[in-house]
This record gives C-alpha cells, sequence and structure tokens, in this order.
C-alpha cells in the first residue's frame, strides 16, 4: 500500500472497518492494513450487518466489497440522521481522481467515511483495497480459467472415448479425427467434442 | 458497440421485461449486444450507473433522479429512456390484522396502526429498499393517510428486497414497502399482512424505469434497438396467457438465467389475484406517466430544491426523441 503519513504524537489512529464476506480476502485486507501502525483494523463479523458494525465500532473509514447487499443501508445514514451516529458517514468521492474511482468500483470495493475524513487519509487506504481486489480477481479469473481447461479436458477425453467404442480405434485416431474436424470447420477441438457428443446422444434417445 | 450493454438489475419480478428482451433474444434480434448484471443493492445499480461499469440499468426514479443530480459525488448525465411498470409496492406488516383486508385512511387507519403497534411492543421498524426509492415515498403517504409521523412514531431500517423475508422471520424489522414479489412472498408464508400499498396510496405510479447512461444516451441506433425489444418483450408480458411461464423463467435459479423468485408469489404479482398488488408493465410510449407528485415529495422532504425540482420535472417528462 502507499506509505502512510507517519502519525503525530498527537494523532489518534484512523479506525478503519474492513467489511468483507469473502474471509480470506477480509483476513488479507487487514493485515495489509494492521501493518501500518497508525490505523487501528476491524472487520464485520460474520452475521453482523454492516450498519451494527458502524454503529459499534464508530470507524472514521469503511471499507466495503460492493457484493454485500446491506451496502444500501450506508446510503441512508447520513439522510436518515441516525441519532446513534455523532459523526454521520458517505459514500467517499474523489471527482478529481475519476480514475481512482472507477478502478475502485470497477474492482467491486469502495470507501465510505466520517464526513470530516480529508482524503488524503482515505485514499492510501483505498488504494490498498483495490490492489487486494484486483489481485483476488485476478486469481478468480486464473482459477475459472483453469477450471474451463479441465471441464473442456474432461469433454474431449469423453468423447474420444466413445469414438474409439463406436469407430474400433485407438485413442491416436480418435484425436486426429476430431483435430480434423475442428481444423476443416475452423471450429475449436472441444466444439467438435461437444457437438459429436449431442449428436451421439440425440441418435441414442428413443 | 464493441461491448455487449451492461444493464443492471435487481431480483425483482418488475425486472420480467428486460430479462425476457435479454433472454429470448429480442435484444439481439434488433442488433444489440446485451449483458445482465444482476445486482445485490440499490447502491451498486446508482454507483454503476456513475463509475461507467452499467450502460443501463433498471431503476426507481427517485434513486435515478438523485443520482442524477449528483447525489453519489459526480453527476452522471441519465436518461429514462422508458418506463416499464407501474404500481405493485405492497405495505406489509408483520402478525396479525386487526382489520379485514387494507387500512383505511383517517382516524380508522389509526386505529388499527395503535392496535397493530400494541402486539408489536416496541416502536416499529419499518423497512425500505432505499432511501431513495419510490417505497420510502409510498411508506411515508401511507402512515401520513393514516396520521402516523414517519419520524417520531417508527424507524426506518434500509434493506435489499429479498432480505425482507428473513428480516421478517427473524424479527429485525416489523413490516415495510417492499417491491414484487417480496410482499406477497411475505404474506404467503404468514410472515405479514398486506395493509396498504401502491394501489391504495397512489394507484399507477411510476415504479420501474429502464435508465441510459450518457454514453448510451448518444446512440440513436442503440435507443431505437432498446426501445424496440422493450415494446416486444412488453406485448408477451401483456398477456395473461403467458403468466405462468414468466413466473417460472424468473423462478429459475440465477445460473439458468432466471432471477430466482418465488414462484407462486411472482405469479399472484403478475395477475393481481387475491387482493395482491399488481405489477402493471407499460411501455413509455403509450402512457405518460407522473412524476410531479414524487417530486413534490422529495422536495418536502429537502432533498432537491425548487429548482432542482423544475429541472427533474422537465427531464423525466421530457417525450423521446423516436
Amino acid at each position: 500500500m502507499d506509505k502512510y503519513p507517519a502519525p503525530s504524537p498527537m494523532r489518534t489512529p484512523i479506525k478503519v472497518l474492513v467489511a468483507d464476506e469473502n474471509p480470506g480476502r477480509a483476513k488479507a485486507l487487514s493485515d495489509t492494513l494492521l501493518a501500518d501502525p497508525s490505523l487501528d483494523v476491524q472487520s464485520v463479523p460474520i452475521g453482523m450487518s454492516l450498519i451494527e458494525a458502524v454503529h459499534q465500532y464508530y470507524p472514521d473509514v469503511v471499507l466495503v466489497d460492493m457484493a454485500r447487499a446491506d451496502r444500501d443501508a450506508l446510503d441512508s445514514v447520513r439522510a436518515l440522521s441516525v441519532p446513534a451516529l455523532e459523526r454521520p458517514i458517505a459514500l467517499f468521492v474523489d471527482e478529481d481522481d475519476v480514475d481512482l474511482m472507477e478502478t475502485a468500483f470497477d474492482t467491486g470495493v469502495c470507501s465510505y467515511n466520517v464526513l470530516d475524513a480529508p482524503p488524503d487519509d482515505v485514499k492510501p487506504l483505498l488504494r490498498a483495497a483495490i490492489a487486494l481486489y484486483a489481485r483476488f480477481q485476478r486469481t478468480r479469473a486464473e482459477l475459472s480459467a483453469a477450471q474451463q481447461e479441465i471441464e473442456e479436458r474432461r469433454i474431449i477425453d469423453q468423447a474420444k472415448k466413445l469414438f474409439m467404442k463406436n469407430e474400433k480405434t485407438n485413442e491416436t485416431q480418435a484425436y486426429r479425427w476430431f483435430r480434423g474436424r475442428a481444423m476443416q470447420t475452423s471450429q475449436r477441438i472441444v466444439t467438435v467434442a461437444t457437438q459429436y457428443l449431442a449428436a451421439q446422444q440425440k441418435s441414442d434417445t428413443p | 458497440m464493441t461491448r455487449p450493454l451492461r444493464i443492471g438489475l435487481l431480483r425483482l419480478s418488475d425486472s420480467a421485461p428486460v430479462m425476457l428482451a435479454h433472454n429470448a433474444g429480442l435484444f439481439a434480434q434488433y442488433g444489440l449486444r446485451t449483458e445482465l448484471v444482476v445486482s445485490p443493492s440499490w447502491a451498486n445499480i446508482a454507483d454503476g450507473m456513475v463509475w461507467k461499469t452499467l450502460d443501463a440499468a433498471i431503476m426507481f426514479a427517485p434513486l435515478a433522479m438523485m443520482t442524477s443530480l449528483g447525489r453519489r459525488g459526480h453527476m452522471p448525465a441519465l436518461k429514462p429512456l422508458a418506463t416499464l411498470s407501474y404500481g405493485g409496492n405492497t405495505v406489509i406488516l408483520r402478525g396479525t390484522n386487526p382489520l379485514m383486508g387494507q387500512w383505511p385512511t383517517g382516524d380508522k387507519g389509526r386505529e388499527a396502526f395503535e392496535t397493530w403497534r400494541t402486539t408489536i411492543g416496541r416502536r416499529p421498524r419499518l423497512s425500505v429498499v432505499h432511501m431513495y426509492s419510490t417505497h420510502f415515498l409510498i411508506l411515508k403517504r401511507f402512515l401520513l393517510s393514516i396520521g402516523v409521523n414517519m419520524e417520531q412514531d417508527i424507524e426506518i431500517q434500509v434493506m435489499p428486497p429479498p432480505d425482507i423475508i428473513s428480516a421478517l422471520m427473524n424479527g429485525t424489522i416489523d413490516g415495510g414497502c417492499v417491491g414484487p414479489p417480496w410482499g406477497t412472498e411475505a404474506c404467503l408464508q404468514n410472515l405479514a399482512f398486506l395493509a396498504g400499498g401502491s394501489q391504495t396510496v397512489m394507484p399507477r405510479h411510476i415504479e420501474k424505469q429502464f435508465v441510459v447512461s450518457q454514453g448510451a444516451s448518444q446512440n440513436q441506433d442503440v435507443c431505437k434497438a432498446i426501445i424496440n425489444a422493450l415494446n416486444d418483450a412488453m406485448i408477451f408480458l401483456r398477456n395473461a396467457e403467458n403468466r405462468q411461464t414468466v413466473a417460472h423463467d424468473l423462478a429459475a435459479p440465477l445460473e439458468e438465467k432466471g432471477l430466482n423468485l418465488p414462484e407462486a408469489a411472482t405469479l399472484k404479482t403478475l395477475s393481481g389475484e387475491g387482493f395482491t398488488e399488481k405489477t402493471h408493465y407499460i411501455h413509455g410510449h403509450t402512457e405518460v406517466g407522473n412524476v410531479a407528485w414524487m417530486l413534490d415529495d422529495m422536495q418536502g422532504l429537502g432533498w432537491i430544491t425548487e429548482k432542482e425540482h423544475g429541472f427533474l420535472e422537465e427531464k423525466w417528462n421530457a417525450p423521446l426523441l423516436f
């Protein structure tokens, strides 16, 4: 994360509340922030609503996973002037840094802050969260790609086995057939394999 | 457009026109590539429109209006392209109805409220789906009609529509104003009763609108394609013979292109049977809706100024250009 300005002796720690229902990501973000001694970091306990946690911890900054359905409640804090909250919070927006804001929303994280929190205090925290969310997003995409590859391999193997049985060929010959069809029709091998399985299933249906 | 048009929506039965246009290939038929983004909260929809993660969305007018005024920190040029639905919001309360049916206005309604409040045993906690929602305005009017002061007599809580069922079950809330089919589902599960709603408070008020971002609104071909696809979807939705199919499709899991809605409650909101609040699917082309009452209420609540009232009224009543 960006180097956070060293706290002056008089400065009280900034209270940060991490609101993320993904336990792994929440821990990773908390650990990152805890490395900065000027921050007092809390996480929303499992089962507690976001608004309850805000009432309980009185944070200066709330880093919120946008997938949380209860984020709407935070929108209302300012408008409703909830009596328990002496320092109402609002969505943090830096109009001068549109790229930062678009990146934050694109990666699925946003920040709510007490209204008197200076943007210079908030932006490093938001940047740290963005970096972490982007990393998780990449990992998820890589995982998804790996799962897709495994699934495609399974389909091709299944189609090859069926082809070998139907045509009484070996595996190499079966693979060559699917590869040849794929080249002839400008399709991927997995597409040809899927079509082959579907056609066989159809012909097997009484 | 090189990438699909990203449309944000929530799990509600008045999202049906867009779901149908996407799933049945109506958008594609008019040359549009679309991607539906089923969002967890209204805040996500509004932020998506402000910070360009969405190109269009189904929104209720007050949120679209407040967002277009820059109330989320940045002023996007949003355009209401079409009205998708009228009415459908339910005012539901936990427990047993002290009266038969929906509550009358005036003293009798107030008496019913006091009787009901005694059974609750605390200052009632009523939910709305977002602060800047039609539901908030409807609930405020409903309470006012029975002499209940929203600021003093109740507590307001904000929660997404599907969460209202579990919140009623565990006693977190005592009722609220919620869109279809969630209020009807709460009644079917005997968690709550219908005390009022769109029909009794402001019949045929504009509910969901199809709102587009500046980029999409400047592309006339895209706008025409959207309107045409939605028109086709509306024809299908308004045919009573298709209700069962629509309810079934909306009840399908998200991964099967549905919205995971409760099927029986959805069907009831489509038909309006059994004194349920009905969702009316009507297109912006065929009927001009009334937003004046919303703007008056929003100004009365201090959300907007007189000048903003005028600006929004002009913008929301502007005729479509094609």
